[in-house]
C-alpha cells in the first residue's frame, strides 16, 4: 500500500528534523565544560563560594589574602598534597610597538596575568631564561616575539608600566613575581593541589572538603571544568538555549508538516480506503496501515536523518564556534545517547503526525468505494468558525496585554502568545478566509489573465480547502518570520534609543583592543568615568545565599551631570564621599528609604567592609546595582578596569582607547549580545521557513496528481502547453501570495502592539523596523519551491499526449 | 437448494432530513435464495443500489432486517460486519473495483489476506485463469482495460467463495462484447460453484442472464419475473409497465439511457 511519491512530502520533512535534532543533540551533549590548561596539572582544586544563580556568571566570593594563605598552609599538610598553590588573576596586557596586539581582543586568557608559582599548576616549563623574581620582571608568551632581557611595556589597571622580560613560556597571559601578583590581586578565587605521587584524587579532595566546609568548593576530575572562564560558560549557555530551541521547534515543525500530509494523502485515498473497507478491511487494520506506513517513513527518514545530521555535526561544530555560539575549545564527540535518542525521533514523530490521518481513516465508510466526486467540497464547519474566532479574540487581548505591559520580558511574552493565537487563528479560519480574499483579486485577474485569470480564480474558489491548506504554511511561516525578526530588531533600536537618551554628554570614551581603560588613560580624557567591579553580600535570612552586585564607582557630581534619568528617592548623592559610603538602587536596599545600619559588601580582594548608605535611587537610575566612590573601589579592588568616560567635547583618545559620539556607544554596547540574538533569530526563521517551503511544496506536488484529469480536460479543450504551465504556476503564486498577505498583516497586527508596549516602557517614541530582507527571502522560498512542486509535475504531465490517462482510478 | 441466503424484512431506507427529505426505500420484503442469480431492475434513482448496499451490509437501513446466511446484520457490530463482508460476501461495481496500488493477483487476494490467510498462489493463479486473465496477473489495474478491471473483481469473488456477490451495474461502463464475458462468469458462479448473484442493472439483455428479475419503482417491489426470462420478455415487461398509469411515469428509454448513481 506504501506509495513513495505520497509519502516523498512526510519523508523529507522527518529526515530534515531528525538530522536537526541528531546535530543539535550532539552538540548539546559535546558542549561540556573544559578543565583550563593553566589549571590542568591540579589534581584536586578548591574554589571559592559560588554567587548567585548558575546563569548570572557571576565570578566567585574571593577569599582575602590572609584567608588564602590560611586555608592554602592547612591544605598543604593533608597527606598527598605535595603543594598547595593560591592561583591570582588580574588584568596584564602586553603592549606590542605601543599598542595592545590585535588579536588580544577575543581571548580573555590573553590579557590576563598570575603569579609564577602558577605556572606549575598547569605544567608550564620556560622556553627560555628565567622566571620573574622581582618587581618589574615578567615572563610573557613566546608568540609575542619577545627576547629575555628586552624591555616591554605592561598595560595594567594604573597604567602603561614597564618591565623586563626574563622568560619565555608557551602559553597565553603574562606571569609576575608572586609577591607582585598579590598587590595586584590580593584576592584569590583558587587555590590548586600538586599531588604526592600516588596520591588518590577523590580521597585527597574528601579531605580537603573538611578542610574548607562551606567557604568553598572541592573539585576533581572533570568537575574542575567549572574553573573555565566566566565569558566561556556564558557562550556556551547561550549556544544551549540556541541548540535546545532548533531541536525543540524542528522537532514540532516536523510533526506538524509530516502531520499534514499523512491527512492530505489520506483525504486523497478515500475511495481507496471506502474500498478496503468493502472488501473486508476493518477500521482498526485501516488504522494499522496508516499507523505502519508512518512507522516505515519515519523508520527510513529516521537513519536517514540520523547519518546526514551526525556527518554535519563536526562542520556545524566548527561554525558555531565562528559566530560565537560556542567557546574555542568547544569539540565534538560522538556520546551513544543523542543518537540512540534522535534514532526514537524518527518513529515516534512519525506516529504523533499519522495519529489523526489514521483515525480519520478508519472511519472512512465502506461505501466511500461508490462516491462519484473524488473531492467532496465541504463548507468550513461552525466549530471550526468559533474556535477561530476565539482564537483570533484571544490574540487581540494579548496583543493589548503585550501594549499595555511595562516589564519588558512580560511584554515579550505576552507578544509570542498574542501571535501563536492569532496565526493559528487565522489558520483555523483559512478557508472561510481565501474566498474573499481571492474574489478581491478578481477585477485585475479578469481583465488581464483572459481564460487562464478564469480557471486561476475559479480553481482557488471551488477548491478552498486545497487553497488554504496550501496557504496556511505560507501564512505561519511568513508570520512567524516578520513577526520574530521585527520584534528583535524593533526592540534592540528601541533599547538602543533609551540608552543614548539617557546619557547627556558630547562624547564617549571607550576601551580598544583592551577590557577597560586604565587609571592614566581616565585622568588624560578629564571627563566623568565609570568604574565598575563586583561586590558581593550575604542574603537575609532564610536563604543566606551570597549575591553578586554590579558596583559602580563614581565621581557624584560628574555622574548625575552626565545622567539624565537620576531619580534620587531618599539621602543626597552629595553625600558619596570618604572611604565608606554607597548608594544603593531602590531593589539592592533591604527596606525601602535609607537604611540606618551599616551595609556589609565583600570586596574583589575579599575583604569585607561595612559600608555607610547615603542616598537610595531608582533602579532605572543607574546601569548597575549600587554607587560607590570611585576611590572605594580602586582601594578594594586594584585591577578594576573603566569601562567607559563621558566627556563634553571631542578628545584625543589615549593610549588603549577611542572616542565615539553617543548613539555610536549606545548601539554597540549591547552589540555582541545582540549579534548573538540576531543569529539565533535568524537560525530559528531559517528552519521554520525550510519547513513552510517543503510543506506548500509537498501539498501542491500531491495536488498536482490530484488534478491531472482536470488539466487533460483544459488541454483537450484547446489549451496550449504553455498555457497550462502559466496557469498552474500563476496557481501556486496567488496561494502563496494570499498566505504571505495574511501572515504579514497578522505579524504586523503584533508587532504594532508590541511597538506601543516598548514605548511605554522606554518612555521614547519607538520606531518599527521592518526587515524587509528576511520577509522577501521568506516569501521568495516560498514562491519557488511552489512554482517548481507545481510546475515540474505538470512539464511530466504534459509530455504525454492529452488523451492517454496517467492515473489509474480512472476506469476505461 | 431451496434455502434462502440473503432475506430482506420490511427495509426502508431514508437520506436527508425535512424537506430534502428523500425515502429511498420504502417497506421491501424480498428473499434470494442460495444458487440462484437475480437481476433488480428499475427505473433510475428507484433505490436499487440502496437495495443493494442495505442488502450487502454496506450500509444501515432507517427499518427492516437483512439476514445473511442465517445472521441478521442488525445485531452486528463494524467489526463484526466487516468480518462477514469479508468471509461470506463479494462485490463487483460498475467503476473502481480494484486498488491502484496494487496488481491484479494481489487485488484478488486482498480480502484472505485481510482476513489474516495467505492464499496459495496457484489458487490465485486459478482465479484468474477462470475469468480469462492468468497472463495479466502482474498488472496493476491502470494498465487493465474496463473490462479487465471487472473480470479481476470477479476473480476476487471466485477466490474467497462468498455466499452471494452482489453487483451494482458491473456491466454498466463495458461494450457489449466486455459485457458478455462478465455475465458469463457470474452464471458461472451460480452454476459451477453454487453461489447466489445479486445484480442491479439497465439492461434487459444483461437481466436475461439471470433466473429471476425483480423491478423496482420508488423504493417498492413493483413486480417480479420468474422462468422464460429473455431480453424481449423483460423489455416488454418494463414498458408495459411504462404504460400503466398506475406504474411510475418514467420512459423506459429514459431509464434506460440515464447513467447509474
Ligand atoms: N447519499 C445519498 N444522499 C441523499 N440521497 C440519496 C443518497 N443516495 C441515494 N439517494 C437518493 O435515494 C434515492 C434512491 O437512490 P439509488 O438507490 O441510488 O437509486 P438507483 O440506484 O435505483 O438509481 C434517489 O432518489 C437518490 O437521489
Ligand atoms: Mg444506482
Amino acid at each position: 500500500m506504501l506509495s513513495v511519491r505520497r509519502s516523498a512530502g512526510a519523508f523529507v520533512a522527518v529526515a530534515i528534523g531528525v538530522a536537526l535534532v541528531t546535530a543539535a543533540t550532539l552538540l548539546l551533549a559535546s558542549g561540556r565544560p573544559q578543565v583550563p590548561d593553566r589549571l590542568a596539572r591540579a589534581a584536586v582544586v578548591v574554589q571559592s563560594p559560588e554567587a548567585g544563580r548558575a546563569d548570572s556568571f557571576a565570578p566567585t566570593r574571593p577569599w582575602s589574602a590572609a584567608r588564602a594563605t590560611e586555608l592554602a598552609g592547612r591544605l598543604a599538610g593533608l597527606p598527598g598534597v605535595a603543594a598547595a598553590i593560591p592561583d591570582r588573576t588580574f588584568y596584564a596586557q602586553p603592549l606590542v610597538d605601543g599598542r595592545p596586539p590585535a588579536s588580544d581582543g577575543q581571548r580573555e586568557d590573553a590579557h590576563q596575568g598570575h603569579g609564577w608559582s602558577s605556572a606549575r599548576l598547569g605544567g608550564l616549563r620556560l622556553t627560555a631564561g628565567e622566571p620573574p623574581r622581582r618587581p618589574g620582571e615578567v615572563v610573557v608568551d613566546r608568540a609575542l616575539g619577545l627576547r629575555p632581557g628586552t624591555p616591554v611595556t605592561l598595560l595594567t589597571a594604573a597604567g602603561p608600566e614597564p618591565y623586563t622580560v626574563t622568560g619565555l613560556l608557551d602559553a597565553p597571559g603574562v606571569h609576575v613575581a608572586d609577591d607582585v601578583a598579590a598587590t595586584l590581586a590580593p584576592g584569590v578565587r583558587a587555590i590548586g593541589l600538586m599531588l604526592a605521587a600516588g596520591a588518590d584524587p577523590e580521597r585527597v579532595g574528601a579531605e580537603a572538603r573538611g578542610v574548607v566546609g562551606g567557604d568553598g568548593r572541592v573539585l576533581t576530575g572533570d568537575r574542575r571544568g567549572a574553573l573555565e572562564p566566566r565569558g566561556d560558560a556564558r557562550t556556551r549557555w547561550i549556544g544551549m538555549q540556541v541548540l535546545t530551541a532548533t531541536a525543540a521547534l524542528a522537532g514540532f515543525v516536523t510533526v506538524f508538516v509530516a502531520a499534514s500530509t499523512f491527512a492530505f494523502t489520506v483525504a486523497q485515498r478515500r475511495r481507496e480506503l471506502g474500498l478496503l473497507r468493502a472488501v473486508g478491511a476493518t477500521p482498526r487494520q485501516i488504522r494499522r496501515m496508516v499507523h505502519r506506513e508512518a512507522l516505515t517513513v519515519g523508520g527510513a527518514a529516521g537513519l536517514a536523518g540520523l547519518l546526514v545530521g551526525a556527518a554535519l555535526t563536526p562542520a556545524l561544530g566548527r561554525v558555531l564556534v565562528d559566530v560565537g555560539l560556542e567557546p574555542a575549545t568547544f569539540r565534538v564527540r560522538y556520546v551513544l545517547w543523542p543518537l540512540a535518542a534522535s534514532l526514537a525521533v524518527g518513529p515516534v514523530v512519525a506516529l504523533l503526525a499519522g495519529w489523526s490521518a489514521a483515525r480519520r481513516a478508519a472511519r472512512i465508510p465502506p461505501l466511500e468505494a461508490l462516491r462519484e466526486a473524488a473531492v467532496e467540497q465541504r463548507p468550513i464547519g461552525r466549530l471550526r468558525v468559533a474556535a477561530g474566532a476565539l482564537l483570533l479574540a484571544t490574540g487581540a487581548a494579548l496583543s493589548l496585554g503585550t501594549a499595555t505591559s511595562d516589564d519588558a520580558r512580560d511584554g515579550a511574552t505576552y507578544a509570542l502568545y498574542a501571535v501563536m493565537a492569532l496565526v493559528t487563528g487565522s489558520t483555523v479560519l483559512a478557508p472561510a478566509i481565501v474566498g474573499p480574499a481571492v474574489r478581491l483579486l478578481r477585477s485585475p485577474v479578469r481583465r488581464r489573465g483572459g481564460a487562464i485569470g478564469l480557471l486561476v480564480r475559479a480553481g482557488a474558489l471551488t477548491a478552498t480547502r486545497r487553497t488554504a491548506s496550501t496557504a496556511a504554511p505560507v501564512l505561519l511561516t511568513v508570520a512567524f518570520a516578520v513577526l520574530v525578526s521585527g520584534m528583535v530588531l524593533t526592540t534592540t533600536a528601541a533599547y538602543t534609543a533609551g540608552r543614548a537618551d539617557n546619557v547627556n554628554a558630547g562624547w564617549i570614551i571607550a576601551p580598544d583592543r583592551a577590557p577597560g581603560l586604565s587609571d592614566r588613560a581616565v585622568a588624560a580624557t578629564g571627563g566623568t568615568a565609570l568604574l565598575p567591579t563586583t561586590v558581593f553580600v550575604t542574603e537575609p535570612e532564610p536563604s543566606t545565599g551570597i549575591r553578586p552586585l554590579n558596583a559602580l564607582g563614581v565621581d557624584p557630581a560628574g555622574f548625575a551631570e552626565a545622567n539624565r534619568v537620576l531619580d534620587v528617592v531618599a539621602g543626597s548623592l552629595d553625600d558619596l564621599r570618604g572611604d565608606d559610603t554607597v548608594a544603593l538602587t531602590a531593589s539592592a536596599a533591604p527596606a525601602p528609604g535609607l537604611p540606618p545600619e551599616p551595609y556589609p559588601v565583600v570586596f574583589a580582594d575579599g575583604e569585607r567592609v561595612p559600608l555607610r548608605v547615603v542616598a537610595v535611587v531608582t533602579d532605572i537610575s543607574v546601569p548597575g546595582d549600587l554607587l560607590l566612590p570611585r576611590a572605594v573601589v580602586r582601594a578594594y579592588d586594584p585591577s578594576a578596569l573603566t569601562s567607559t568616560v563621558y566627556v563634553r567635547d571631542r578628545v584625543d583618545p589615549p593610549l588603549g582607547a577611542r572616542i565615539i559620539d553617543v548613539p555610536a556607544w549606545a548601539a554597540e554596547a549591547d552589540r555582541a549580545e545582540d549579534r548573538l540574538v540576531w543569529l539565533c533569530t535568524l537560525l530559528l526563521i531559517g528552519v521554520s521557513a525550510g519547513y513552510g517551503a517543503i510543506a506548500v511544496a509537498n501539498t501542491l506536488l500531491l495536488a498536482a496528481a490530484g488534478r491531472a484529469a482536470d488539466l487533460r480536460l483544459i488541454r483537450l479543450a484547446g489549451a496550449t502547453r504553455r498555457q497550462v504551465l502559466w496557469l498552474v504556476t500563476a496557481e501556486s503564486a496567488l496561494v502563496v501570495l494570499i498566505g504571505a498577505v495574511l501572515g504579514g498583516a497578522v505579524a504586523f497586527a503584533g508587532l504594532l502592539s508590541i511597538r506601543a508596549g516598548l514605548a511605554e516602557q522606554v518612555g521614547a517614541t519607538v520606531d518599527l523596523v521592518v526587515p524587509w530582507p528576511v520577509i522577501g527571502a521568506v516569501v521568495g522560498l516560498c514562491l519557488l519551491l511552489a512554482v517548481l512542486a507545481s510546475v515540474l509535475p505538470t512539464w511530466r504531465l504534459l509530455r504525454h499526449r492529452p488523451a492517454r490517462s496517467a492515473v489509474g482510478i480512472v476506469a476505461g | 437448494m431451496t434455502t434462502d441466503t440473503v432475506t430482506l424484512t420490511g427495509l426502508r431506507a431514508v437520506y436527508g432530513t425535512g424537506t430534502r427529505r428523500v425515502t429511498a426505500l420504502d417497506g421491501v420484503t424480498t428473499s434470494f435464495a442460495s444458487g440462484t442469480f437475480t437481476a433488480v431492475m428499475g427505473p433510475s434513482g428507484s433505490g436499487k443500489s440502496t437495495l443493494l448496499h442495505c442488502a450487502a451490509g454496506l450500509d444501515r437501513p432507517a427499518e427492516g432486517t437483512v439476514t445473511i446466511d442465517g445472521t441478521s446484520l442488525n445485531d452486528l457490530g463494524e467489526d463484526a460486519l466487516t468480518r462477514l463482508r469479508r468471509d461470506r460476501i463479494g462485490f463487483v461495481f460498475q467503476a473502481f473495483n480494484l486498488v491502484s496500488t496494487l496488481t491484479a493477483a494481489q487485488n484478488v487476494e486482498l480480502p484472505l489476506r485481510l482476513a489474516g490467510r495467505r492464499p496459495p498462489a496457484r489458487d490465485v493463479e486459478a482465479a484468474l485463469d477462470a475469468v480469462g486473465l492468468a497472463d495479466r496477473a502482474r498488472h496493476r489495474p491502470s494498465e487493465l482495460s474496463g473490462g479487465e478491471q471487472q473480470r479481476v473483481a470477479v476473480a476476487r469473488a471466485l477466490i474467497t467463495r462468498p455466499v452471494v456477490v452482489f453487483a451494482d451495474e458491473p456491466t454498466g461502463a463495458l461494450d457489449s462484447a466486455a459485457s458478455r464475458q462478465v455475465l458469463r462468469l457470474l452464471r458461472g458462479l451460480v452454476d459451477d460453484h453454487g453461489q447466489t448473484v445479486v445484480m442491479v442493472t439497465h439492461d434487459p439483455a444483461a437481466a436475461a442472464y439471470a433466473d429471476r428479475v425483480l423491478l423496482l419503482a420508488d423504493g417498492r417491489l413493483a413486480d417480479e419475473l420468474t422462468g422464460g426470462i429473455t431480453a424481449a420478455v423483460v423489455a416488454a415487461r418494463i414498458a408495459e409497465r411504462d404504460t400503466d398509469p398506475t406504474g411510475i411515469s418514467r420512459p423506459a428509454a429514459d431509464a434506460a439511457v440515464e447513467p447509474s448513481c
